[in-house]
């Protein structure tokens, strides 16, 4: 018996809208923030429009706003096709849907107001958390029940992604984002120090991979086939790749804190691990690319196979440059650097933005039921977008590896050949004016799609919910002579878990025993917490984003113990909630600059850098010495620390506010005596950020000596 | 590979896709159980065997550096005295503009720092005694040491700099400080 349905197609619509909207706005800021590091006139002195704000809002933007719209768009197409019935629900799909675009317009506010947990892909604050938590259950729930409501009795390989990607990132989310409010806009992490970093990393490195690669995956599972009307070449090889790749990626997070003060033998897995992803990658680029076998002339003529094609190929070298980039004395070179911005975007623009824009071009047609309005404005696209990517990865590529050699270099005297930061970072402007340019021809091109598509769409037919034939009912009963795996795939349930533990074995393995190294801090160690003063100043740093631009890890590298000193520990950031231990060093590491310059020197700096140091590319903080601090938070801030398991004494916290206001009246006086002129100076942002910065490096007493490696 | 043999797989079809049953490549496997065997003698190596540790490996190529480090000029004035004559002035104006200027004013008039211009020093006014403060910095008293940050050329070049300024009494200079320097 068969029976007629319609699929939900105005769902499908909807997302691909939003996914077009905020694709303009991630590259539209992408391209500001690439202005902000050729020349620092572009922050305009503004502080929601610095780099330290923006640059987050950039990429929450491209991963979560451009490229989740864009997965949606795909799996809801996708997977009433693939299932033969309609979404379970469409309230819950609505829901979903409206719940996502307001998580990201709330990210898109809080953002430039500085309202972030620094954690990099996680900076939202604890309630936009929550939203993002309700909206994936029910992203999950309709997902799940629409495979039960399934009229095909197997999951075909794109929806086995789908579900890694639902089961993961649910995990992934919440156990990285457990955190204590202290307000409705601030919280602190459980996690402290090197825990959160791994935490972290193991988050961040695996929203690249759950959100960036699983769903696509499955994207490119359904969209290569189709447009290339050939059979996918290896049913086998999807089975051995989709396993390997669920159970291998998790492990590999800690490739993000190579030479750190991270433990041996956390580094030697992450590693490993992450060289063992090559071929499980690949064996997703060989699915695709060979299943066009026998349809190459149609890389000629069809812009959805051209997009298509492009992707997968970016896939496979982000793939293959992972791994590398992974090993130990590699990373030495590009960690800290633009060759991991290189690398990124070879990924975003590449892999995922090609996937998207050649699933667009797939579906524009067809929901809205008329023809493409030109295919030529498409291949101009498809020219303008390969060699914006081809000069934004070059540009990058070189500016990373030259500031690496720089970094890097030590005469025949020991000393570092390039001992002034600032001049290896002048030395690669230019190539930052290169990048813009790459991303303004990325940019034509997607506006080139933007004109197309509004024109398609002007031309449409009558927008209907497509229509199908499906059987009334299929038995999901397991027939004995399938092969395990093909039964498997009747089982969704099965399926799900089977999932489940794939991801979870290796998180908890990679990650338990670090929660709680903290423990083996010797006893002759003492760390002291940072005093209320500092602890504001702290708070500061983070709303303003200077990790983004800031490192404090001195890695356990000759050049950096050199030109930054001793190399960082674990106990020196164990009360640290969040860590800051950074990604990136567009400017110099910060680990050990307390004390390193007076009071007086630091206010003029944040001020105007150029005021210091001629040529600095930092932006100017001026609002810092006329925004007042707010000193009156501090009680309930130590209060959560305290709870927290920082030894903070009852009374500290009782007083913490008049505490902190006398240390910084002996910074503004000292500073006043100096020559500063402000009223009320020390109320001002500016006295804890100083006292933060002057306190960095000497936190902890005792021996300083001890190795907790091994 | 001949296309006409190959036949979807039966039953594999969902909205119109159909699957082929390719053997796995070759090549792909070979990689695949390269990677993992190397991945395993790696751990081996450095976690269960003694390969080193970071810590050793990083004091390691420190003491090498510190044994390059050995065996350079001792100075006294006379030698540094000869190499102001043969430093570039403009490299010392410039090393001080853009390191200096900060702390001790762009004429060397004294800000942060205390006034170069005058005839009074805390650490003493001659060629040596400059250059050591320079290089080693007063960490306490907020002058950074300048050794790491500036190759020895270069440190020549600005010490030199700052030796001329000395007696050239900037205009709106900082009172003096130190003890006065005795006149030959
Ligand atoms: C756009 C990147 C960028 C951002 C954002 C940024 N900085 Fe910087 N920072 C730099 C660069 C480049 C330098 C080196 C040149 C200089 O000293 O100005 C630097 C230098 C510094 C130094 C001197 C370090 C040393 O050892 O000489 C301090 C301290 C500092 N920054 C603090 C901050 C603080 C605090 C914030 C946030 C309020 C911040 N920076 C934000 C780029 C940045
Ligand atoms: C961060 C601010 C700062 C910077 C930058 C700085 N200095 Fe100083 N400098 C000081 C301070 C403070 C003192 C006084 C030290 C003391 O009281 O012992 C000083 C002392 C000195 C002295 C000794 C003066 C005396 O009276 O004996 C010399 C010479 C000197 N600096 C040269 C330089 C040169 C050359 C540079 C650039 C390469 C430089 N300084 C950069 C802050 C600075």
């Amino acid at each position: 018996m068969q029976q007629e349905i319609r699929y939900d197609d105005r769902i499908v619509r909807q997302f691909l809208i939003a996914m077009v909207l905020w694709a303009g706005v991630a590259f539209l800021v992408g391209i500001w923030v690439a202005l902000q590091l050729a020349n620092w006139k572009f922050n305009f002195d503004l502080e929601w429009f610095t780099f330290g704000r923006l640059r987050p809002l950039h990429t929450n933007a491209a991963i979560f706003a451009f490229a989740g719209n864009a997965i949606f768009a795909g799996i809801y197409y996708s997977t009433q096709r693939l299932l033969k019935t309609r979404m379970a629900s469409d309230f819950l799909s609505q829901f979903h849907f409206w719940g996502w675009q307001l998580i990201i317009v709330a990210a898109a506010l809080t953002l430039p107001l500085g309202i972030t947990q620094s954690k990099e892909y996680a900076e939202l604050e604890w309630p936009i958390d929550i939203a993002i938590t309700i909206v994936w259950v029910v992203f999950g729930v309709n997902l799940f029940w629409t495979i039960a409501r399934r009229r095909e009795k197997h999951l075909y390989v794109a929806i086995w992604f789908y579900i890694a990607t639902v089961i993961t990132v649910a995990l992934l989310h919440v156990v990285n984002s457990i955190e204590i409010p202290v307000g409705l806009f601030k919280s602190y992490p459980i996690w402290a120090g090197i825990q959160d970093a791994l935490v972290q990393w193991w988050y961040g490195h695996n929203a690249v991979a759950f959100f960036l690669t699983t769903p696509f995956l499955g994207l490119m599972y359904y969209f290569m086939p189709k447009a290339a009307q050939r059979p996918v070449y290896s049913y086998r090889l999807s089975i051995v790749h989709f396993w390997a790749l669920v159970f291998i990626y998790i492990w590999s997070g800690p490739h993000h804190l190579l030479n750190s003060a991270m433990p041996d033998w956390a580094q030697t897995l992450g590693m490993i691990f992450s060289l063992m992803l090559w071929a499980p990658s690949w064996g997703g680029m060989i699915n695709g690319l060979l299943t066009l076998r026998g349809a190459w002339d149609k890389l000629r003529t069809d812009p959805v196979i051209k997009f298509l094609v492009g992707s997968v190929t970016f896939y496979g070298m982000s793939t293959f440059e992972g791994p590398i980039l992974s090993i130990k004395s590699v990373n030495a070179l590009a960690h800290f650097n633009d060759w991991i911005i290189a690398h990124v975007h070879g990924g975003a623009l590449g892999w995922n933005g090609f996937l998207s824009f050649g699933m667009l071009y797939y579906l524009l047609p067809r929901l809205w039921n008329t023809q493409l309005y030109s295919k030529k404005l498409a291949e101009y696209h498809f020219w303008f977008g390969l060699l914006g990517i081809l000069i934004y990865y070059i540009s990058m590529w070189s500016a990373g590896i030259t500031q690496g050699l720089m970094w890097m270099a030590i005469n025949d005297q020991g000393q570092l050949i390039y001992p002034d930061f600032v001049e290896t970072v002048n030395r690669i402007i230019p190539l930052y004016w290169v990048r813009v340019i790459g991303g303004t021809l990325y940019m034509i091109g997607f506006l080139i799609m933007v004109y197309n598509m509004i024109k398609t769409i002007q031309n449409r037919g009558t927008l209907e919910d497509e229509k199908a034939m499906v059987p009334t009912f299929v038995s999901l009963e397991p027939s004995p002579q399938e092969s395990t795996h093909r039964r498997l795939e009747g089982l969704g349930t099965a399926f799900s878990v089977l999932v489940f533990i794939a991801v979870f074995v290796g998180s908890v393995i990679s990650i338990y025993p670090v929660l709680n190294i903290h423990r083996y801090v010797p006893v002759t160690v003492s760390v002291e917490p940072y005093s209320p003063l500092e602890l504001l100043g702290r708070d500061i740093y983070i709303k303003e984003g200077c990790y983004v631009c800031h490192s404090q890890m001195v890695r356990h590298l000759d050049f950096d113990v050199i030109r930054f000193g001793n190399p960082s520990k674990v106990e020196e950031s164990m009360y640290d909630r969040p860590f800051q231990w950074g990604s990136k060093r567009t400017g110099p590491d910060l680990a050990r600059v307390g004390k390193k310059y007076p009071d007086l020197w630091h206010y003029r700096h944040m001020i105007n850098p150029r005021d210091i140091v001629t040529d600095s590319l930092m932006p100017s903080y001026p609002w810092l010495a006329e925004k007042k601090a707010e000193y009156d938070q501090l009680p309930k801030r130590l209060r959560v620390m305290k709870s927290l398991g920082v030894p903070y004494s009852e009374e500290t916290v009782e007083k913490a506010t008049e505490i902190a206001r006398k240390d910084a009246q002996a910074i503004a006086q000292s500073l006043r005596d100096q020559g500063v002129t402000d009223d009320n100076l020390a109320e001002k942002e500016i006295i804890p950020l100083i006292a933060y910065l002057q306190a960095l490096g000497h936190k902890v007493k005792g021996n300083p000596n001890v190795s907790l490696s091994k | 590979m001949n296309q006409n043999q190959e036949k979807p797989m039966e039953g594999h079809e969902y909205d119109g896709i159909q699957e082929f049953d390719n053997p796995l490549p070759g090549w792909w496997l070979l990689t695949f159980f390269g990677t993992i065997i190397f991945s395993f003698l790696y751990y081996l190596h450095y976690e269960v065997a003694s390969g080193p540790n970071q810590e050793e490996q990083l004091k390691k190529s420190l003491a090498a550096i510190e044994s390059l480090k050995k065996g350079g000029p001792a100075l006294d004035d006379e030698k540094l005295l000869a190499l102001f004559q043969s430093s570039s002035p403009d490299k010392g104006k410039s090393i001080y503009a853009a390191k200096c200027a900060a702390c001790h004013g762009a004429q060397g008039e004294g800000l942060i720092g205390p006034n170069l211009t005058d005839t009074h020093f805390i650490h003493g006014g001659s060629p040596l005694a400059m250059y050591n403060v320079i290089s080693n910095g007063v960490l306490d008293k907020g002058m950074p040491p300048w050794k790491d940050q500036l190759s020895f050329d270069d440190s020549v070049a600005v010490t030199a700099f700052v030796y001329k300024l000395k007696g050239t009494f900037a205009a709106n200079g900082r009172p003096p400080q130190g003890t006065p320097e005795k006149t030959q």
